[in-house]
């Protein structure tokens, strides 16, 4: 099974930079040395709170793009153009394929993001002599959300769309960071709420003392819940879809 | 009353029994749709394919060929009946022992051939150090020999048609499912085509085809079933659906611009190209217009059964039906 999980990844992450994913890298790079000279001057400890705020916001967007761009494409496109059929013809199960494409965008966007993360650091050590390493929590964490939407993608794209998927997708990204606006804590329509909020660090990281392991692991689990349920949706929905 | 007619119409040759069949399908049947707007693409379909034979499927469009084999290969859910390879009920595990061709296969452009037999070996369970091994020579055997590194960008429709025959083949699968494997081809690509299933029918492998192409599936297939309307329409050995009980072909060649008088009152269908005559004969009469041939100096080329073209049957069929497009 994990022979052919991971051999799907892997076409799905060589597909990803065929598709020269490795320009969104250079035109973040760009983005980033263009925007340094255009933040305001707010005194030395503001100004570098201020360029890893920008910097995380920047990597949030590219990530998101990304993980709804690559979701909310390959399944519809490999069953228009019967990519998917041989595979399936030969043995490989369903849920086989989903885990390997979900894997294998995981995997395409931790390459992108600690890509990213690097410059950032690299450009904030350069630009203002601070080795700025807590970013890469800040990193982990929206690498982790895309995760959580590149399953939904998944999900949602096995049984519509591109266009549906990706509308969904942003939808689902509006809704789960809007649960404080809509609940009061201590409610239970706040527990049961599906927010992605555990993954929101960037006040903490560009401003605070970065994520703690154990938030991190706290993430982790939260993470594990959304990914189960979404891939497992994925998974009953997919079975029953005659192609 | 029409459903009774369609079921006349229903060849009963009856399969060699003593054959093992490597695929074997049952009363299937696929509806699409709710209670209210349901619309059955395929009704009771049943073929039984021996092993080592090469087993046509043929119908016009919407016949139920492609839902047929979808079903088969785990790609549509069947409402109902039961589907075997080599013997087993046709589960993931089963199928890593088939071949599939979809029609008009797509790969990405990006890739190289190599690219797209390493994904295929990899997804069908090979150990990674013989897939490339494998795969030169498959790439070579369908004519792709020196493009092994090549990107899909600049292959012709026909070479990705040779490529999806080739992936379909890796693995030395026992079962091929090929659906119209010569689209798209030029003559020589149908004909290697014909060649490689004929080859492959020699080293045992089992091969359901699907094809529009009639002159391929005659050229090729041991027996054929014919669905229209996802029915039965018509199934047996192509030799006994095609042969014209009672008559016989006969060729021979004169100069001369007429029959003799005691033979041109016999024959049927009758066609003159170069001095060399064709025409079909009852075989009563086969002995007395041989002898009033040889009687007036023409030489006899060829006896044999007559047979019907599979275009002239399936139309035939076709139009017993009212159906076909």
């Amino acid at each position: 099974m994990f022979d052919r999980v991971l051999a799907i990844a892997a076409a799905v992450v060589a597909d990803g930079f065929r598709r020269k994913l490795v320009y969104v890298v250079l035109l973040f790079a760009v983005v980033m040395a263009a925007a340094i000279p255009a933040l305001p001057s707010y005194g030395q400890g503001i100004v570098e709170a201020v360029f890893r705020e920008v910097a995380l916001a920047l990597t949030y967007v590219v990530a998101m793009v990304i993980a709804i761009a690559l979701g909310a494409t390959r399944l519809p496109s490999e069953i228009e153009r019967r990519t998917l059929y041989p595979m399936l013809a030969r043995g490989v199960r369903r849920y086989e394929y989903l885990l390997g494409t979900w894997w294998g965008i995981v995997v395409t966007l931790a390459l992108m993001l600690a890509s990213l993360g690097t410059i950032t650091v690299l450009i904030g050590w350069f630009v203002y002599d601070v080795f700025m390493w807590r970013l890469l929590g800040g990193v982990f964490a929206i690498w982790l959300e895309s995760g959580v939407v590149a399953a939904l993608c998944i999900m949602a794209a096995t049984v519509a769309g591109p266009v549906i998927v990706s509308v969904a997708a942003l939808a689902f990204l509006f809704a789960a960071h809007v649960r404080s606006v809509l609940f009061q804590p201590g409610t239970v329509a706040y527990a049961l709420y599906p927010s992605l909020d555990a993954f929101n660090v960037i006040n903490t990281v560009a401003h605070g003392q970065g994520v703690t392991l154990a938030y991190a692991a706290s993430m982790l689990v939260v993470w594990g819940g959304f990914i189960g349920v979404l891939l497992l949706l994925a998974v009953a929905l997919f079975s029953r879809r005659d192609l | 009353m029409k459903h009774e007619t369609r079921e006349s119409l229903v060849s009963h040759a009856e399969e060699d029994p003593s054959l093992d069949h490597a695929l074997v399908i049952e009363g299937a049947r696929k509806t699409y749709g709710g209670r209210r707007a349901a619309r059955e693409a395929v009704h009771d379909v049943s073929l039984h394919v021996s092993a080592g034979r090469v087993h046509g499927l043929l119908g016009p469009n919407g016949a139920g060929k492609t839902t047929t084999i979808k079903m088969l290969l785990g790609l549509v859910t069947p409402s109902a009946g039961r589907f075997e390879i080599l013997g087993r009920p046709a589960t993931p595990e089963v199928r890593r022992d088939v071949g599939f061709l979809p029609e008009q296969p797509y790969f990405p452009p990006q890739l190289t051939a190599r690219g797209v037999m390493r994904l295929a070996g990899r997804t069908a369970g090979m150990p990674a150090t013989g897939i490339d091994r494998a795969s030169d020579e498959l790439l070579s055997r369908v004519g792709l020999k020196g493009r092994e590194r090549s990107r899909l960008s600049s292959f012709s429709r026909g070479m990705l048609q040779r490529l999806g025959l080739a992936q379909a083949l890796l693995g030395d699968p026992k079962v091929l499912v090929l659906d119209e494997p010569a689209s798209g081809l030029d003559p020589v690509g149908q004909r290697d085509v014909r060649d490689l299933i004929i080859g492959l029918r020699e080293s045992g492998t089992t091969i359901l085809l699907s094809s529009h192409q009639l002159s391929e599936v005659e050229a090729v297939c041991d027996d054929v079933t014919i669905l229209n309307a996802g029915r039965v329409a018509s199934r047996g050995r192509i030799d006994d659906l095609l042969n014209v009980a009672g008559r016989t072909s006969i060729r021979a060649i004169s100069a001369e611009e007429t029959l003799p008088e005691p033979v041109a009152r016999v024959v049927e269908d009758v066609a003159l190209a170069g001095g060399t005559w064709v025409f079909s004969v009852p075989d009563e009469q086969v002995r007395a217009v041989v002898d009033a041939l040889d009687d007036a100096g023409w030489r006899i080329v060829s006896l044999s059964p007559k047979r019907e073209s599979l275009e002239d049957y399936f139309a035939r069929l076709l139009a017993g039906l009212g159906g076909g497009e």
